[in-house]
């Protein structure tokens, strides 16, 4: 059992529904900080609605409830992230999330990665580049869009989109990375080169990974769970 | 009988009724043109009054169509200022922030309102003008303000229900990008729900303009009229060409009257055609500004 002061999020007794059918049962989970959990189990078992959790994304489709206690530590102190009085903004911009099929808005490849500082209301265009620019270079994009920064990002391949999302979703440097799947469209050399990334991303990141490929969670993730018939297991 | 067959047939036939529909476009067109055309000149707009004379308003035009089609052009711009700022949020209301609960009687309703007759509309237009006038102010009449109310009133539904619907079908996706990035509701509908369904809300508004600038039964209800001039202010008469158009094909006197009828229709096609391609042009433009500003 790691010690308090190590761990990032605690989940306590969670539960999830859709239309009053439970996805979710009774879980409860701590999460230490700077590791990479990895989530596995069949298709349709609720590991991406479970990402949803840590983000309140959820709150945002219909027919949901969820029952239960979440608390982030940033900082020195926990928070109850469904406090009545906690932003939700906020929270989203310090756990970002990388969507399991990539979503890039119907913009030019610059405007959705600077996207979530211009949400936030930060104006200056030279700091703003250079973190746009920082954050392609830390998802390997940016020698492939340097050129084309105002061309649309829907022309992008499936894995620069991938790749484009990850950018976006590190430009805030999130203290918490959810990702889904972030290399189910990429080849294995470049799917390699995003799990260097996130080993990289580990000295100021914790994250939690969705993925289906067992030897790629043996590679990176410090500890294995999976998701199955509504709970949790620990698999190592 | 094999499946093939009916795809050949299925095939043919809807062949057939889109050749039927353009063949029938290019006959009123046609016949339009054919029509019109002789008429169609300076002089049938401008009659004797210099063009730029009639534009600066120097001096005024008394048998050409030049009143008609300013009249036309301002109810329009009228009639669609109005309506689309309150269309446009009743829509986002209806599609973000309405509860489950009353959402299906209010889009009813607006179902409702979209299906009432347009003479209908210009009659309530009207009893409410004689309304105001009896009690408020004497000297309310009819006018360009009341009509352009009353086809605003009109063209709603249309704009509140595309609007709508334009957003109520963006992908879960999509809704779901912004507000992970920290969006608050109201940035995510203006900076991604908005842009998203432009074109949709887009067609809402053409087929709005399309419908102000033909609408007869409202304006002849409440304020347009025969010979009126250029109108001075919102509280004027006016002439608009629709009620030309059904003025002069009932009470013609002569041939050459006729004719100028039949140029009305072409001048009133062409300024249709004309907005429809600025509303394009300017559809073009705003997704261009709102997505892609570096
Ligand atoms: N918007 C929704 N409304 C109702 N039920 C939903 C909705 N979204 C997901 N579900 C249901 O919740 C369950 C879990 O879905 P979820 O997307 O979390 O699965 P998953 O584990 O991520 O699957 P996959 O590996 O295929 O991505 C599924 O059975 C699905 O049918
Ligand atoms: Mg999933």
């Amino acid at each position: 059992m790691p010690m308090t002061e190590n761990i990032k999020i605690n989940i306590k007794n969670l539960w999830f529904y859709y239309n009053d059918h439970p996805i979710l049962e009774d879980i409860s989970l701590e999460i230490p900080q700077n590791t990479i959990t990895a989530v596995t189990g069949p298709s349709g078992q609720g590991k991406s609605t479970f990402l949803m959790t840590l983000n309140r994304l959820w709150e945002s489709i219909e027919e949901t409830r969820i029952k239960g206690h979440i608390e982030i530590r940033f900082g020195s102190d926990f928070q109850n992230i469904y406090d009545k009085r906690y932003n939700v903004s906020d929270l989203r911009r310090q756990v970002g999330m990388v969507f399991q099929v990539p979503n890039p808005l119907p913009m030019s490849i610059y405007n959705n990665i600077a996207f979530p500082l211009k949400l936030k209301g930060e104006n200056n265009k030279t700091l703003g580049s250079f973190r746009v620019e920082d954050a392609l270079k830390r998802s390997f994009l940016w020698d492939e869009v340097k050129d084309r920064l105002n061309e649309d990002a829907r022309a992008l391949s499936g894995g620069q989109q991938q790749r484009l999302c990850i950018a976006r979703a590190l430009v805030l440097n999130p203290q918490v990375l959810l990702l889904d799947e972030p290399t189910s469209s990429l080849d294995d050399k470049s799917g390699r080169v995003i799990e260097d990334l996130l080993l990289e991303l580990k000295k100021d990141c914790t994250m939690i990974l969705v993925s289906h490929y067992l030897d790629q969670v043996k590679r990176i993730a410090d500890s294995g769970m999976v998701l199955s018939d509504r709970q949790m297991k620990q698999q190592w | 009988m094999k499946p093939e067959f009916f795809d050949r047939l299925f095939n043919y036939f809807s062949w057939g009724c889109s050749i039927l529909l353009v063949g029938a476009v290019l006959t009123i067109v046609g016949f339009l043109i054919a029509n019109g055309y002789q008429s169609l000149n300076l002089h049938l707009i401008f009659d004797d009054t210099r063009p730029l004379d009639a534009i600066f308003l120097k001096s005024q035009v008394f048998d050409g169509l030049f009143p008609a089609i300013a009249g036309t052009l301002f109810l329009i711009t009228l009639s669609i200022i109005v309506a689309i700022p309150l269309g446009l949020a009743t829509g986002i209301f209806l599609a973000e922030y309405c509860p489950p609960k009353i959402k299906g009687s209010f889009s009813l309703l607006f179902d409702i309102l979209a299906g009432i007759p347009s003479i209908v509309v210009g009659l309530f237009g009207f009893c409410v003008t004689i309304f105001l006038h009896h009690y408020f102010y004497t000297r309310l009449f009819p006018c360009l303000l009341i009509s352009a109310l009353s086809l605003a009133f009109l063209v709603l539904p249309y704009i509140i229900r595309t609007t709508q619907i334009s957003l109520e079908t963006l992908p879960l996706s999509v809704r779901l990008t912004a507000p992970s990035l920290g969006a608050t509701k109201l940035q995510n509908i203006f900076y991604v729900l908005l842009p998203s369904s432009l074109s949709g809300i887009l067609s809402g508004i053409i087929l709005s303009i399309g419908r102000c600038a033909e609408d007869t039964a409202v304006i002849m209800l409440t304020g347009a009229v025969a010979t009126a001039g250029i109108p001075k202010s919102v509280f004027s008469s006016f002439e608009a060409l629709p009620f030309y158009i059904y003025y002069i094909s009932s009470q013609y006197s002569d041939n050459s009257e006729l004719m100028k009828g039949y140029g009305a229709c072409l001048i009133l096609l062409f300024i249709c055609i004309s907005l429809f391609v600025f509303a394009h042009w300017i559809k073009k433009r705003l997704s261009q500004k709102i997505l892609y500003r570096p």
